[in-house]
């Protein structure tokens, strides 16, 4: 089942050319996590969220965007 | 496929510890004659140790699982794993009242050592899971 929060910090990273590992230390956790996160595997906790719109010095929503799953029809 | 992480490296070698475990009980089993509840009181002994000596090492280094992704993985596995405990457990009891006793001490250890590599296994293979499904 897709998530329904996309991101934008594969992007972001690479604008910065910043690797993985460097963003996963400047805001805690492992490197596995944040590639996770990429995918859309894994959604953080809002402090982790925060912590990467912080460290790339953008607003939250322009770093996770969310796309409410369709009503089912009837 | 992304590289393993530390944590999920350790539960690939737990894994591989508990596999050990089984092959070499089996072959005990194959190999020796009835009442084995020596091994298994040694197992658990050693089982216990182990949890022991790796708490007290996780408290004096402050070496605990840090990452929110590794703590939510490994609350997902101690769930299964005490759902598995707890069902031992009341099955445990259930023997007991359906017996009015625990028949002997051996058969109680047994039981026990059943319970013990059961939920350890199923805790192990969960997290992997789990590690596997949000790589």
């Amino acid at each position: 089942m897709k998530s329904p929060l996309s991101n934008t910090i594969r992007e972001l990273r690479a604008a910065r050319s910043m690797t993985q590992q460097e963003l996963a230390d400047l805001i805690a956790v492992t490197r596995q996590t944040v590639n996770a996160i990429e995918g859309d595997k894994y959604s953080p906790s809002l402090e982790v969220a925060f912590r990467i719109a912080y460290v790339f010095g953008v607003p939250l929503e322009q770093v996770f965007r969310y796309d409410p799953p369709r009503a089912r029809t009837k | 496929m992304t590289r393993l992480s530390l944590q999920e490296k350790m539960l690939w070698v737990q894994l591989l510890g508990i596999v050990v475990v089984v092959l070499f009980y089996g072959h005990y089993l194959v190999h020796s004659g009835p009442g084995h509840h020596y091994f298994h009181a040694l197992l658990i002994g050693l089982l216990f140790l182990f949890a022991t000596f790796r708490l007290i090492l996780r408290r004096s280094s402050g070496n605990v699982a840090e990452d929110e992704r590794d703590r939510l993985i490994a609350s997902i596995g101690a769930r299964w794993s005490n759902i598995i405990l707890w069902l031992g457990l009341v099955t445990i009891l259930v023997l007991y009242w359906d017996q009015g006793s625990m028949r002997s001490a051996h058969f109680l250890i047994g039981i026990l050592f059943h319970l013990l590599v059961l939920a350890g296994s199923v805790r192990i293979i969960r997290e992997i899971v789990a590690y596997r499904m949000s790589a």
